[in-house]
């Protein structure tokens, strides 16, 4: 209590004037106040900053401006900072980063590796001919590029242009960042002691990128496809290892600040909408699979964090987050951009759509299933 | 220079994650403990990287224009005889031809510097006192409540307690006194407050919290760190979910924050 009495005494003199008899108020109260004096003060300097502008003569006042100013901007800038809602935003943003962190590590080094070590043309000779068939080889050989969705979008984009049919290169495309090993992991330790989840995020993402492959077949037209054609993989005339090390540090960089945003977006979400919002949806198990579905695309989570994001709605239904989950490493803002420059716009819109709905009919049938 | 910018993000972040993990406990103000090893691992790579960076940048440009040494997809700034290895100058876009930085990486500073100079605090008050109240699982009714140990104030859980108050027929708690931790979660109206833990099952982004209202004693600052004597406040049947999970404080204790703050852990040994 003695600390908190010197405190008081210390800051009466700037709020005495404001209010003398309100002895009661608590530290809290009293820090408020004496931010808006120091509000009041910035608004008065900033006032004779701006009388001083004609005068251009009396540099001692612009001095003390300058110096005030400054000042009084990073107080209140820090006072902000130290706002609860903010303080909330901050620590849950760092979590999602932290927490995603060493995973997205071993993702986009392994992810490396392959793109290194691992020749495109050993996935073209293990696929079948036809490709009817080799549409589902490749989703289930999606398994070995344990990577976020940001490093499928250029391998296969190689793969087409090695010569893989592009049907098969996307159900390659869609099912890596979903079912691969780190993934399957990250959501086994997410949510622990449901293991029917990690079933059914690896049996509906897997139908979902066969169904599109088929879908591919059937209807997609060549047109509106712009392969470029790309160097991955080993290049002749430097080191394997240089190209690892390189391939592994642009990724790593490069998703790491995808999922920063993701995690700004998640931790806004978090702290900002209110819970009641959260019900509306949560209480319709129809709405509560969509909102999550448009939620994943939004939120443009790395699939070797989006677990995590998932965990934490506890509001909603399995086959709501499973949803997310499905829907979340294969259409989202980030993804639809990557593949806009890779494939062309035509290409990633209808794409994107038709994914969506494909993947949030496979995660409704295989969740009420197993979920 | 934009492979400089590399290097310091990655040193940065890889510095950040070590700082928080292995030289100090900050990361348990975000995540499980269990996650320590992978993050030091984590900052350790990243450094090594770093390094490895570092070296290659150091040997360009002390090796000048050797063209041997400048691997072609990798181009420093300003350096009029670059490679062009990519064909398409769209494939810049996305990046795959992994040279420069990828703009977005810039966002990974954030997080870094904030890690290393400006650490927000655990979650507490402001997060409890928005979230609905936690539900508490299910005791499996067959297995029921073992009768409660003679020690008298008993240390106690928040989880325990509400369980005891909500689902225990017997109503063993009545009468009982009983010691809970917790950190205060003021409540705007009204003398009584809540007495709050926040857990989490997997980083803080997925928090719950735990609450038991506490009456016949002021509320000290939110976030305030404390063990509550008392006993059970009287409102609904006892052992059924109409009982509210409350307490009539008898004694309130200012303690220090716990090493681990996302636990429902027993009130501290008195020393």
């Amino acid at each position: 209590m003695t600390a908190r009495g010197a405190g008081w005494s210390v800051v009466v003199p700037a709020t005495a004037m404001f209010d003398a008899n309100n002895q009661g108020v608590g530290m809290q109260k009293t820090d408020e106040r004496n931010e808006e004096a120091e509000a009041a003060l910035a608004d008065a300097v900033a006032r004779d900053d701006t009388s001083v502008r004609g005068r251009p003569s009396s540099w001692g006042l612009l001095l003390v401006a300058a110096a005030v100013v400054p000042g009084t901007v990073l107080f209140v800038v820090g006072r902000f900072l130290e706002e609860p809602a903010l303080q909330a935003w901050r620590t849950v943003c760092l979590a999602i980063t932290v927490q995603a962190m060493p995973f997205l590590l071993l993702g986009t080094a392994l992810s490396g590796a392959i793109n290194a070590f691992v020749p495109a043309r050993v996935f073209t000779r293990v696929l079948p001919r036809r490709p009817a068939l080799a549409v589902p080889v490749a989703g289930i050989a999606g398994v070995v590029l344990p990577g976020c969705e940001c490093a499928s979008v250029p391998v296969a984009s190689s793969l087409i242009g090695r010569g893989v049919t592009p049907a098969a290169a996307f159900a390659f495309l869609l099912s890596a960042p979903a079912i691969n090993p780190v993934v399957l992991t990250a959501t086994a330790v997410a949510f622990p002691g449901s293991p029917a989840m990690v079933l059914a995020r690896l049996l509906a993402s897997l139908a979902t990128a066969a169904l599109m492959g088929w879908l591919w077949l059937w209807l997609g037209r060549a047109e509106w496809l712009r392969p470029s054609v790309r160097h991955t993989g080993h290049r002749p005339g430097h080191s394997r290892w240089t190209e690892f090390r390189l391939g592994f540090q642009h990724d790593f960089l490069h998703a790491g600040g995808f999922l920063v945003v993701g995690a700004m977006a998640a931790a806004t979400f978090n702290v900002a909408v209110p819970r009641s919002v959260l019900d509306t949806f949560s209480g319709s198990p129809w709405l509560s699979v969509l909102f999550l579905a448009a939620l994943a695309i939004v939120l443009a989570v790395c699939s070797e964090a989006d677990a995590f994001v998932a965990a934490s709605l506890t509001g909603f239904s399995p086959v709501a987050r499973l949803a997310f989950l499905v829907v979340g490493p294969m259409v989202d803002l980030k993804l639809i951009a990557l593949q806009a420059g890779t494939f062309g716009r035509a290409f990633a819109v209808r794409f994107s759509a038709a994914t969506t709905v494909v993947a949030v009919v496979c995660s409704v049938l295989i969740g009420g299933v197993l979920l | 220079m934009r492979r400089f910018v590399q290097l310091v993000l990655l040193v940065l972040i890889g510095l950040a994650l070590l700082h928080a993990s292995l030289f100090t406990d900050l990361y348990l103000r975000y995540v499980k403990p269990g996650m320590r090893p992978m993050l030091i691992a984590s900052g350790a790579l990243l450094l090594v990287l770093g390094a490895a960076e570092a070296w290659s940048y150091r040997r360009r440009s002390g090796g000048g224009a050797r063209h041997g040494d400048r691997d072609d997809h990798h181009d420093p700034d300003g350096d009029p005889a670059t490679h062009d290895h990519d064909s398409a100058p769209a494939a810049h876009d996305h990046g795959h031809d992994h040279s420069g930085t990828p703009r977005v990486a810039w966002l990974l500073l954030l997080p870094a510097l904030s890690l290393l100079f400006y650490a927000p605090p655990t979650l507490g008050a402001y997060t409890a006192s928005r979230a609905e109240p936690q539900a508490v699982a299910k005791v499996p009714e067959r297995e029921g409540f073992d009768p409660l140990p003679a020690t008298s104030p008993l240390p106690m859980t928040l989880t325990d307690f509400t369980e005891r108050v909500q689902q225990d027929r017997k109503q063993a708690i009545k009468g009982r006194s009983v010691q809970l931790t917790g950190f205060v979660t003021p409540d705007g109206a009204g003398d009584s407050w809540d007495l709050t833990r926040i857990i989490f099952s997997c980083c803080a982004a997925d928090a719950r919290s735990v609450k038991v209202r506490v009456h016949g004693s002021t509320a000290l600052p939110a976030n305030t760190w404390v063990t509550v004597t008392g006993t059970w406040h009287p409102g609904g049947t006892l052992g059924t979910s109409s009982a509210g999970a409350a307490l009539d404080a008898v004694a309130v204790k200012k303690i220090e924050r716990p090493f681990n703050a996302y636990l429902d852990a027993l009130p501290p040994a008195p020393r």
